[in-house]
């Protein structure tokens, strides 16, 4: 058995790596360059700065952005779509919604695949999965030739009804590869995502195809390479449903691992909030350029069926991210007389002032950095020594046109973005039900920290919590993940027309398929286990709750539809405020998700402190207008037990934490600050 | 800089972000409550925050059609009660067209905001309820008075002193067709504003009346300086544009023209609709606060696009409507279909104004919602269904780019398109195109966006209803650029019973009949003879263009 257990963050900018040693029950985390070009160059420097031996590894996982920047980037290969003949344009149309409604000048978001690479084919399944008309086969072929011809790299397959009957699917794509040999990439909806709605499955299957082979092709790479380097284990990616999987399965579904970057934090905030027994937590993942709020609501982080990139849909899980235009870059101006910060971001380049890459516009950095609440050479772990006479002046610009003096618009920069992202977070929790108070803070990201007890000041929050590692918190949560693998299968009926055995039976079959598939994945029988679930909703409502089963044969229990119908009416009143016990419910659709255990790092304790005293020097920080003196520690000297008041600043290697003066931080066991008012201790 | 000394910038600031944020709040509670798709998923819904003096302190970016005009309900309920009907804990509920301006399926619920005994402000929400007791199931193509548009209330109280009105929502919910989901939406309207309630007694609590008024005064006073400046580079003088409706759905061969001056004066901007047509027999009528409404979303959609509206909002701007025309109706004018012709005015002010603001505005663009509604019984389970879809269509070019192809119209906000397979799946239709229409936008330097083709066939017998608009004036093009092509509805096309027809309540349709609908363009922008031979190439091998089109229209061959 190896010793190390070691995940993988791909950023823009660095590539985070925390390695779990499972002989001293230890984590670390490092940092490594992200090499844009060749991103598993930053993955094996990034592996070799912490493990002397890739054979040595247990565990290997890693969220990687390429599917992601192909798709930002529009580096995606070409694709040929080919559609239903006579509503082949269903991707074009794209539904027909204005997303922004006082413009006149509103354009949809960009398709993938022009319109002239759009085919349509003949052939047609009815609603009920019948065949209407029979593939038009020839058409097909015609396609391959056309795909060879303008040099296509991968073809899309998405037919009407597919989900039902996926015949004519399955045929293209058999034809496909006769034409063309087993190399070229053919996604076809039903697989991408089993679910109705055309559109979004058919912009699905795109988005596969597009990304596809340059995921696989990157994995296929990396694989090839660490397993030269020794590495003995499978390689495993993290999916946007908060699960992972092997890269080997990665590469036949590729569209599962796009939005998985961001997701580690949100799984690692369930996994902080299992160890910490804490229930409800708002993260904050705060960056440069970006705010990203997740929630976990009774201990799971909050998933859901459906996602969206640049306007674009995908059906599939994931793990909710609400991204706000907000960072440390958010650029403070002046309009009619007025203040006004963000929402334009001065970006990573030029950046805020401070940076001295040629930026000019006073930003939210620069405004800690005049309060003196960043260490100006401690930034981004020492990488990057920030100039304070470069951010005054900034500052300095705008404050002179309101008339005010540089510190006192400085604070004002930093509470008009603390407000404006406290009012964010709010909106987001009363879209979810939620009460912020009723949560804890979690901070992470490089800045996260530094602004969270102002946000939770503002939400009337009661406890900021900074993990160990906020600026690796992503790859933290990646080590606490499992195996998971999706499958979902259409299911109407009308609950006065439900054959409750043939529900059963459906399930019993998707868990043998689900937990089959987990034996490809490397999971031994005792450690596979399947939940199931249906998507409910009243009778002629358009969207559908998630409701849990107790497993595949619940259907057979004599109590089975009143026992649903008021799970899924306690969950409806729980997220929409209301619900209607006996009124009819229809079926959706099923899903079971297959997990495989590999395994977990124990939490690791955090030293006790031996004293009550520790190391900090006394700097001059801007609070409430005046300059105070101020607690400046260093995050490795604090141990279990510390205690101290505010105002205080906690400075590590990836990130800065500011406690403002009226709040107190202690150390809780697993090495935490839990931060909170010096009034309610 | 001139900046109000009595209250600092930060402060400021932090109280309009808090005040637009508490509207954001109103509605996300209103979409995360509400029953029916039109609420949650199209956003056919609108909320505002307002001072104990009805100017708006916060809005969200909602219908666009019903901007600022919620103001006008709290308003019109203390006009005819006195000031001191405001009572805490009460709310109130109207649909009133000849009040709140729309049909009566828009519905407004509204209380009083008090801290501590004192009248600190409102918060009103209007959505789209799907049935208020019209005499034909969501609505009638062929009303010809009020009184066959449903059940008509308010101002009225639906909670007093915290106690709901029992007998009133018993009223309401037996006038409806639907019931339980219209009781359901009515509560999330409650919940809304009792959110927006408690947001603006926090906001009053933490920074104090005096504050919040100094500070609103500040924030009104940034977005009138900033209307103002855009309006000052608009040259003094008068601008006009003239459109026309089909018809009024009764009278099928008499349009209803639609007449628009608008003065320019300085730093000073008024809308002149009075020469417009009376008021008319069939549903096309509208209250004349809607009308108000419908120039308020021309005017911000050229000058102030970006900013949230507030009650600095349109101080520069007058509009004259004159009662008893298609835009002041007076009872018993129908008013079902109130939004034909403000669809139509609000292209007809970039049409206007063009002259002045050429960057800014576009085509006119396909313009209506473009009705289609069947009702009958589904064979296939036995059951009565009703199906309404609106009809997405092509929006004009403006200087830099082409129109888009395929989008709901501009009275619509967010409304997505039926998907075949769950309109299959519902109703007993095959869908046997769906495609985007070519040719037809306007030609032009930059290409109006094209409608489409949606062509069902009935796997039953049932009865169809249609409302499509603007045939006689397509969308029109601008500085150069070619009209486009407007709307067609064909049954059973190329058979010997094929019909061609636009607007109809209740026709007959039998199983294996084809209606095949096509929604109009968007107008083009700059003279066709400029665009690009490779950009015309582009359009025609992407279908947006037919060969023979880039012939005719651009001269550009293979």
């Amino acid at each position: 058995m190896g010793r190390y257990r070691v995940a993988m963050d791909i950023g823009g900018t660095f590539t985070d790596v925390v390695t779990y040693d499972q002989q001293s029950g230890t984590f670390a985390a490092t940092k490594a360059s992200t090499t844009p070009g060749n991103l598993s160059e930053g993955v094996l420097s990034g592996l070799d700065a912490v493990v002397d031996e890739p054979s040595g590894i247990d565990f290997l996982v890693h969220g990687t952005t390429q599917g992601l920047n192909a798709f930002l980037e529009r580096r995606g290969v070409p694709v040929l779509l080919l559609g239903t003949a006579g509503v082949e344009d269903t991707y074009h149309i794209a539904r027909g919604p204005r997303t922004r409604l006082y413009d006149l000048h509103y354009r949809k978001p960009t398709p993938l695949v022009p319109r002239r690479d759009v085919l349509g084919i003949g052939g047609r399944i009815a609603a009920d999965g019948t065949e209407l008309t029979p593939l038009d086969e020839d058409a097909v072929r015609e396609a391959a030739r056309r795909a060879r011809a303008d040099g296509h790299g991968a073809i899309a397959v998405a037919f009407l009804f597919s989900y039902r009957n996926p015949a004519h699917e399955l045929r293209a794509r058999e034809i496909l590869h006769e034409e063309l040999g087993d190399d070229v990439t053919v996604s076809i909806s039903h697989e991408a995502a089993k679910e109705w709605r055309e559109y979004e499955r058919t912009s699905s299957a795109v988005v596969e195809a597009y990304t596809g082979p340059i995921v696989r092709r990157y994995l296929l790479d990396l694989e090839n390479r660490l397993a030269g380097r020794g590495l003995r284990v499978p390689l495993h990616v993290m999916q946007s449903s908060g699960g992972i999987l092997t890269a080997e399965s990665a590469r036949r579904r590729p569209l599962q691992t796009l939005l998985s970057g961001p997701v580690g934090g949100a799984i690692a905030g369930a996994e902080l909030s299992r160890q910490t027994g804490r229930p409800n937590l708002i993260g904050i993942d705060m960056g440069g350029t970006s705010f990203d709020v997740s929630l976990i609501v009774d201990g799971e982080p909050d998933v859901s069926a459906e996602a969206q990139l640049e306007g674009l849909p995908m059906l599939m899980s994931v793990v909710n991210i609400h991204t706000v235009g907000a960072g440390g870059g958010s650029v403070a101006w002046a309009e009619a007389g007025g203040l006004r910060v963000g929402p334009r971001s001065a970006g990573a380049r030029p950046g805020p002032a401070c940076y001295g890459r040629g930026g000019t516009e006073p930003t939210v950095t620069d405004a800690n950095l005049v309060l003196g609440r960043i260490d100006p050479d401690g930034f981004a772990g020492g990488q990057m020594t920030l100039d304070t006479g470069l951010a005054a002046t900034a500052v300095d610009g705008l404050a002179e046109m309101f008339g005010m003096t540089t510190t006192a618009m400085a604070e004002g920069i930093c509470d008009v973005a603390n407000s404006k992202m406290a009012q964010a977070i709010r909106t987001i929790t009363v879209s979810r039900g939620i009460e912020p108070r009723d949560s804890a803070l979690v901070a992470f990201g490089g800045a996260g920290p530094m602004h969270a007890v102002f946000l939770a000041r503002e939400l009337g929050i009661a406890e900021t919590v900074v993990p160990r590692f906020p600026g690796a918190f992503s790859a933290w949560g990646m080590l606490q993940t499992q195996i998971r693998q999706d499958w979902t299968e259409p299911y109407f009926f009308l609950d006065q027309d439900l054959d409750v055995a043939d529900m059963a039976a459906q399930l019993a079959r998707m868990e043998r398929d689900g937990l089959a598939a987990l034996e490809h994945e490397g999971v031994s029988g005792n450690r596979r286990s399947a939940s199931h679930a249906v998507d409910i909703r009243y009778a002629a409502q358009e969207y559908t709750l998630t409701v849990p089963l107790t497993g595949a044969d619940e259907p057979n229990d004599p109590d089975f539809l009143p026992s649903v119908a008021q799970r899924f009416a306690d969950l409806h009143k729980n997220r929409y405020g209301h619900a209607n016990l006996g009124a009819p419910i229809e079926f959706v659709t099923l899903r079971t998700a297959a997990f495989g255990d590999l395994g977990r790092p124990e939490p690791q304790k955090w030293p006790a402190a031996t004293s009550a005293d520790f190391p900090y020097e006394i700097r001059t920080v801007v609070f409430d207008g005046t300059g105070r003196d101020t607690i400046v520690a260093r995050r490795d000297d604090l141990f279990v037990g510390h205690t101290f008041d505010g105002p205080a600043v906690v400075i590590e290697d990836t990130a800065t934490t500011v406690v403002p003066p009226d709040y107190a931080v202690s150390v809780d066991d697993i090495g935490s600050l839990v931060i909170r008012r010096k009034d309610s201790l | 800089m001139t900046t109000s000394t009595a209250i600092d910038p930060v402060t400021v600031e932090i109280i309009r972000n808090a005040l637009n944020s508490a509207a954001d709040d109103m509605n996300a509670t209103l979409i995360r409550s509400a029953y029916t798709p039109i609420i949650y998923e199209c956003g056919d819904c609108v909320v505002a925050l307002l001072d104990a003096d009805h100017q708006v302190l916060g809005q969200s970016a909602g219908l666009p059609i019903f901007l600022g005009n919620l103001e006008t309900c709290t308003l019109a309920t203390e006009q005819r009660f006195g000031r001191e009907v405001w009572r805490p804990g009460d709310v109130w509920i109207l649909n009133d067209s000849y009040l709140g301006g729309t049909h009566l399926n828009d519905v407004t619920i509204f209380g009083p905001v008090f801290v501590d005994e004192t009248l600190v402000g409102f918060t009103a929400s209007r959505a789209h309820w799907i049935d208020v007791g019209s005499k034909d199931p969501g609505g009638s193509m062929d009303s010809i008075s009020i009184f066959q548009e449903g059940l008509r209330l308010g101002p009225q109280k639906l909670i007093s002193g915290g106690v709901e009105e029992r007998a009133v929502i018993d009223t309401i919910g037996t006038n409806v067709r639907f019931p339980y989901p219209t009781t359901g939406d009515m509560h999330a309207m409650m919940a809304c504003i009792q959110m927006g309630e408690r947001r603006l007694q926090e906001i009053v609590r933490r920074f104090g009346l005096e504050t919040l008024e100094l500070a609103r005064d500040e924030i009104f006073r940034q977005t009138e300086l900033l209307e103002r400046a855009v309006i000052a580079k608009i040259p003094d003088g008068v601008y006009s544009a003239e459109g026309v409706l089909d018809n009024d759905g009764i009278d099928l061969d008499t349009p209803i023209p639609i007449r628009l001056r608008i003065t320019v004066a300085g730093e000073h901007i008024d809308f002149d609709v009075t020469e417009s047509a009376d008021q008319t027999v069939g549903p096309v009528n509208c209250g004349v606060s809607q009308a108000v409404s419908a120039l308020r979303v021309g005017y911000k959609l050229l000058v102030s696009p970006d900013l949230p509206g507030n009650g600095g909002s349109f101080r520069s701007m007058t509009t004259q409507v004159r009662e008893g025309s298609v835009l002041g109706a007076r009872s018993p004018a129908a008013c079902q279909w109130y939004f034909s012709h403000l669809g139509l005015l609000i292209d007809m002010v970039a049409r206007a104004l063009a002259p002045a603001l050429s960057d800014r505005v576009a085509g006119a663009s396909h313009g209506d919602s473009m009705i289609i509604l069947s009702a009958g019984t589904d064979p296939r389970v036995g059951r009565d269904f009703v199906s309404l879809e609106a009809t997405v269509g092509g929006w004009g070019a403006w200087n830099g780019s082409d129109g888009e192809s395929a989008l709901i119209n501009n009275v619509n906000g967010s409304l997505k398109d039926i998907p075949i397979e769950v309109h299959e799946t519902r109703y007993p239709w095959r869908i046997t195109q769906y495609r985007i229409r070519p040719d037809s936008g306007g030609s032009g330097r930059w290409r109006g966006g094209n409608g489409v083709v949606r062509e069902y066939e009935a796997q039953t017998d049932m009865s169809v209803s249609l409302w499509f608009e603007r045939s006689r004036q397509p969308a029109w093009g601008l500085f150069g650029g070619e009209d486009a092509v407007g709307p067609e509805v064909v049954i059973n096309p190329g058979r010997p019973d094929e019909r061609r027809i636009l607007k109809i309540n209740g026709l007959a349709v039998r199983k294996g009949d084809v209606v095949r609908c096509a929604s109009g363009g968007g107008g083009g922008y700059g003279d066709p003879t400029e665009r690009s031979a490779d950009d015309v190439r582009a359009d025609v091998l992407d279908h947006n263009i037919t060969a023979q089109a880039a012939r005719a229209r651009y001269g550009i061959g293979d």
